[in-house]
């Protein structure tokens, strides 16, 4: 059995760390489903998911880290026309960032609920806000005991 | 005030409910890969770049493309939604039997704040004889103009109508008109300060990205391109804060503008006060 949901969320500013902690929870416990995996996937390339605590000198600490290794001013090649799009990219700061942190994260999902630590809150970010996101929340896994005696039920 | 004066809402959600339309919008336009947005969206980076109000452009384009990329009835139903933050302009294909009775409608019953006319895109020279009743209207209702000039990233536009050369006797046949080079008339940004020398009723604006990044592009064009004390000294009065979104992000734009080694009082005037006056706000 297979569960998607989607989540979007909108950022505020170029760099936004975003909770999606509940979200995920709470999608999962809605599944329907006993035990398997559930997957976090960001659909953007200048975006990131990642799993940590979610304290604000936590966050300020990642913050610099990626700013250290992609700064701002850096010397990018991608700042230039983009035939594509017909527009100049210049975004390079949020594709690098996007690629350090990943763009997902997975669970095991053991009784109907998501196998979480108490510190491991999930993040969606933002690299090159502001911009409305989409998240997809993927739940695979066999479904409850009691959907397997309704499935059994109609048979 | 801080005003971005040279927005295209060609993906604005609450013009976008025709999906045909959004494809030649795209397609004569010459952007994609991006999807309409909502104003909760768009407004939030007007937010962040602390950005009060945008001028929001529409092209007619009716015979040389068989369309508009954005109508001035379009325009003036965003700007119904939002008047605190849109200020609109109209468009007008010079070439249309009923150019001026279309743009007299657009000043006078859609409420439209100036025209925009690009001559690569609607294909003619700006002092061609057809275009002089329109440049009498928009000077008779107090009406600025802005022109997109030098070069441009929408299919089919021939640079050679938006030289700025061309412009220069209808900023003296008309001196009372107020007009505005778009894209400092890239790459002839000399010859577009030498313009706005001449003219004082002549106006430029920032939505010059088109190589580099935010902050080295709009260094250059302050202190390699011009003089570094020219935009303080000569034309402080006549340069206008612009992003070209949505090719350009606006936030970016203003944070490089306020990089700038320029004064205060200079930086004050392009993100804002010299919009209020090309706009006849004052």
């Amino acid at each position: 059995m297979v569960k998607l949901q989607i989540i979007e969320r909108m950022s505020h500013k170029p760099e936004e760390y975003m909770l999606i902690t509940e979200d995920v929870h709470r999608i999962v416990e809605a599944s329907g489903i006993e035990d398997g995996l559930a997957v976090v996937v960001t659909a953007h390339t200048t975006t990131g998911i990642i799993v940590n605590e979610a304290l604000p000198c936590v966050e300020s600490d990642i913050s610099d880290m990626l700013e250290r290794m992609a700064p701002l001013d850096a010397d990018y090649a991608h700042a230039h026309f983009l035939p594509s799009y017909g527009a100049t990219g210049n975004n390079s700061q949020g594709h690098l960032k996007s690629l350090v942190c990943g763009n997902s994260c997975m669970f095991p999902v053991i009784g109907g609920k998501i196998v979480c630590g108490g510190a491991q809150d999930i993040y969606l970010v933002d690299f090159d806000g502001p911009q409305k996101r989409k998240i997809y929340v993927e739940v695979m896994g066999e479904p409850k005991e009691s959907n397997h005696k309704r499935k059994g039920e109609e048979k | 005030m801080v005003i971005d004066m040279h927005v295209h809402p060609v993906f604005y959600k609450d013009i976008c409910d025709d999906e045909e339309e959004l494809i030649f919008r795209e397609n004569t336009f010459g952007v994609w890969k991006q999807g309409p947005m909502s104003f909760e969206e768009a407004f939030a980076e007007m937010d962040y770049g602390k950005i009060d109000k945008e001028a929001v452009l529409p092209l007619d384009v009716s015979t040389t493309a068989g369309g508009c990329v954005v109508t001035n009835e379009q325009i003036a139903k965003l700007v119904a939604l939002r008047p605190d933050r849109l200020i609109g302009f109209a468009s007008v294909d010079p070439h249309r039997k009923d150019a001026l009775e279309t743009l007299e409608r657009a000043f006078t019953q859609l409420g439209l704040k100036g025209l925009k006319l690009n001559p690569s895109k609607q294909k003619f020279y700006p002092m061609d004889k057809e275009l002089e009743p329109i440049y009498e209207l928009c000077e008779k209702q107090n009406k600025p103009v802005i022109f997109h000039a030098g070069t441009s990233w929408e299919p089919d536009t021939p640079a050679k109508y938006s030289h700025p050369l061309a412009f220069e006797e209808i900023f003296i046949k008309y001196p009372n008109l107020r007009c505005c080079l778009a894209h400092f008339a890239w790459p002839w940004v000399r010859e577009m300060c030498m313009l706005m020398l001449k003219y004082p009723n002549v106006y430029t604006d920032t939505s010059v990205l088109y190589l580099d990044s935010p902050e080295e592009s709009i260094l250059r064009l302050f202190t390699e391109d011009m003089g570094k004390r020219w935009a303080e000294r000569a034309f402080a009065n006549q340069i206008l804060f612009a992003s070209n979104t949505p090719r350009f992000r606006a936030f970016k734009i203003r944070r490089a503008i306020e990089k700038l080694p320029v004064n205060e009082e200079t930086k004050a005037a392009i993100l804002g006060g010299n919009a209020v006056r090309f706009l006849g706000m004052e």
